[in-house]
């Protein structure tokens, strides 16, 4: 099997099968109102991620080894790889990035001399075109660039496997038969058994999260200052609405008794003067349609901002 | 005969047995055959069951507080993020679950598509998975408008003025879900019965048919190694692909929740016809989309009409036609030239124009 193929492998699964428990430890801090991409949160989760490295790694080389390559590793693999793999790759990584940065730099810089030269010299390039074109043309580079080197990662992973499977001893049987053994020294044969367990983990740790998380919004966002603003209570006189409405009663009466007193003598008036009077009140009702939307927002828009409404 | 007197737990489960079948039905589920052992890519299908779920909770509990109406939806959602208990990180979770739900299906048929799994004799899952696309991009495109803001009433404006210019039926569709010239509380209403109503039923209904079409068919297995091979590596879906499913779940679940925690759901100003400072744009998965349509080439009505409807149509046409196409048995994909190339050079044009939209703000501003 070639280095970089065992390497991806092996960090494959082990990255897979020790993430959620990193994700848990981190989504348990964000609950908590602790960062975990800084300060004691990062210290705190990088270090609880070296024991999950070393169970991910041993677990899944171990697996690896079996199956793939029907060896069993000597006791104690995952812990000399996990040691091996970070010794390199806290040496290659920040190379890797270092240089990727360097290589798109480069190519923002002389993509960017290039266009500019078109357009000044043959062609003027529109906006959105620019922006694709300057994207791939400064990306391909960097994305070749970036492949080669975690490929070379890789292969480095891999070439340090490699002493390990060397020294592992050859194991019997079919395929079948070394799954079937692997499973059984890790996996209880009894499936509500460990369904039972996973479930109760899975609600101690619902528990949890629910007891941390703040009840109302945190307002983690910087653009998002919620004003409190205070709800005024109108206190209810039942006499005073009492009163009122009967005024406003009264008003309507009087406004119906003017209403009628006019009718006859709206009757009468005939030709132009009635049709005059008909066009009048659509006349005025247009504009003042118009104006009513940008009036009505206006003077709702600081409620509707502040939520400010009866439920 | 064996000594062992059942405890009471034990007679509850025999009772429910006897009667139910749980035994059996346990049996079927957990020691299904796995062709050429279990896989990390064949999470993918379990993980949208599970996103699936968790949106129908979050989106039932939030339901209980939204008023779908153009006067209330806006200070109603406002009410969710700042006065009901734990509402900020319900509706937040929701949100991202959303954009969760296009990731893996975009993950999921790349994973068939890859894999060959759409061929003989899995035509018809792969179309009912095209559907299911489908309506979790509608999901989606419903969901949007239902804060009543600035950013769902503009988004919803340029996805009815795209669907406009579907040939035929496009005017009809743009008047069906408008119900009047502009977004108002009819467009509000159709959206949420939609949403709340209409799409789950159906991808309830569909996803059923998916499963049984996959359980009827069996899994496609690894596109590698002989049959032979292949049998001699078969594994069964307990204790390895559950394992693997589980893992893949709460790691999505965990992902959901951490987003919902970083980036909760900001709402702009409330949906006014006038955009203001406000520039459209659609939902992320669309802005690929719109992006190409910025293009001078799909400049006027005709290259508006190619660049939003005939070309993703025609794209979709192909996709349901593949299965039919594409005859060859050979499933290996390093083995399938112009299926890996047309799969990266699509990925590629997404990923180009998804990030050029996205520069393309700073020209705006």
């Amino acid at each position: 099997m070639s280095n970089a193929k065992l390497g991806l492998l092996v960090l494959w699964p082990a990255f897979w099968t020790g993430f959620p428990l990193k994700m848990v430890a981190a989504f348990l801090m964000l609950a908590a109102g602790v960062h975990p991409w800084e300060g004691v949160g990062l210290e705190a989760l990088l270090v609880l991620s070296i024991p999950i490295d070393i169970w991910a790694l041993s677990l899944c080389s171990r697996t690896v080894f079996l199956e793939r390559l029907s060896v069993d590793p000597p006791k104690g693999t995952g812990l000399r790889l996990w040691g091996l793999w970070a010794l390199f790759s806290v040496v290659y990584l920040p190379l890797l990035f270092m240089i990727v940065s360097g290589i798109k730099s480069l190519a923002q810089s002389a993509v960017h001399a290039t266009l500019h030269f078109v357009e000044s010299n043959v062609i003027v390039i529109p906006i959105a075109e620019k922006i694709s074109l300057e994207l791939v043309m400064w990306g391909l580079p960097a994305t070749i660039v970036l492949i080669v080197l975690v490929y070379g990662w890789l292969f480095g992973l891999g070439a340090l496997a490699q002493r390990f499977v060397r020294a592992s001893a050859p194991v019997e049987g079919s395929f079948q038969d070394i799954v079937s053994k692997w499973d059984l020294l890790r996996i209880p044969r009894d499936q509500p058994l460990l369904l039972t367990a996973f479930t109760g983990t899975g609600v101690v740790l619902i528990m949890l999260f629910w007891g941390l998380i703040p009840v109302s919004t945190p307002h983690p966002h910087d653009e998002y200052e919620f004003v409190d603003v205070q709800k005024v209570e109108k206190k209810v006189v039942p006499k005073k609405v009492i009163k009122s409405a009967e005024q406003v009663l009264a008003r309507a009466e009087a406004t119906l008794k003017e209403l009628e007193k006019d009718k006859p003598v709206e009757d009468s008036v005939k030709g132009e003067k009635a049709e005059a009077a008909a066009e009048k009140p659509a006349a005025q009702a247009a504009p003042a349609a118009a104006e009513k939307p940008a009036a009505t927002s206006a003077s709702d828009g600081p409620d509707h901002d502040h939520g400010d409404h009866t439920h | 005969m064996s000594d062992h007197t059942p405890n009471a737990f034990e007679k509850v489960v025999d009772f429910v047995d006897e009667r139910v079948g749980l035994k059996t039905i346990q049996a079927k589920m957990l020691n299904e055959p796995v062709p050429g052992g279990s896989r990390w890519a064949y999470a993918f299908g379990s993980c949208l069951l599970f996103i699936f779920v968790m949106q129908v909770v979050t989106g039932i509990l939030l339901m209980f507080y939204y008023v779908p109406s153009t006067d209330h939806a806006y200070a109603s959602t406002q009410y969710i993020i700042h006065e009901v208990d734990y509402g900020w990180f319900l509706l937040s979770y929701h949100f991202w679950g959303s954009s969760a739900m296009v990731v893996m299906v975009f993950a999921h048929m790349s994973q068939v598509f890859l894999w060959g799994a759409y061929k003989k004799p899995r035509e018809l899952i792969w179309l009912v998975g095209l559907a299911l696309f489908g309506l979790v991009m509608a999901f989606g495109f419903t969901g949007y408008l239902l804060p009543w803001d600035q950013r769902a009433y503009w988004a919803t404006v340029v996805g009815v003025e795209i669907m406009d210019k579907t040939p035929l039926i496009g005017d009809f569709l743009s008047r069906f879900l408008k119900g009047g010239p502009t977004p108002g509380q009819m467009t509000l209403s159709r959206f949420f019965v939609i949403h709340v109503m209409v799409l789950p039923a159906g991808l309830m209904g569909l996803a059923g048919l998916h499963l049984f079409l996959f359980r009827k068919a069996g899994p496609a297995g690894p596109f590698r190694g002989t049959p032979e091979q292949i049998k001699a590596k078969t594994d069964y879906f307990f204790p390895r692909q559950i394992w693997k499913d589980i893992v893949a779940m709460a790691t999505v679940f965990l992902i959901i929740c951490s987003l919902a925690f970083i980036e909760p759901v900001v709402l702009l100003e409330e949906a006014t016809p006038d955009p203001g400072d406000y520039h459209p744009e659609p939902e992320w998965y669309f802005l690929f989309l719109f992006q190409l349509l910025r293009l001078k080439i799909f400049g006027g009505e005709f290259g508006q009409f190619l660049g939003a409807v005939a070309i993703p149509g025609a794209f979709m046409g192909l996709l349901a036609a593949l299965p039919f196409l594409d005859r060859n048995s050979e499933r290996n994909i390093f083995k399938r030239p112009i299926a890996l190339i047309s799969w990266i050079a699509i990925m590629a044009m997404i990923l180009i124009f998804t990030v050029s939209a996205i520069l393309n703000r700073e020209f705006l501003d």
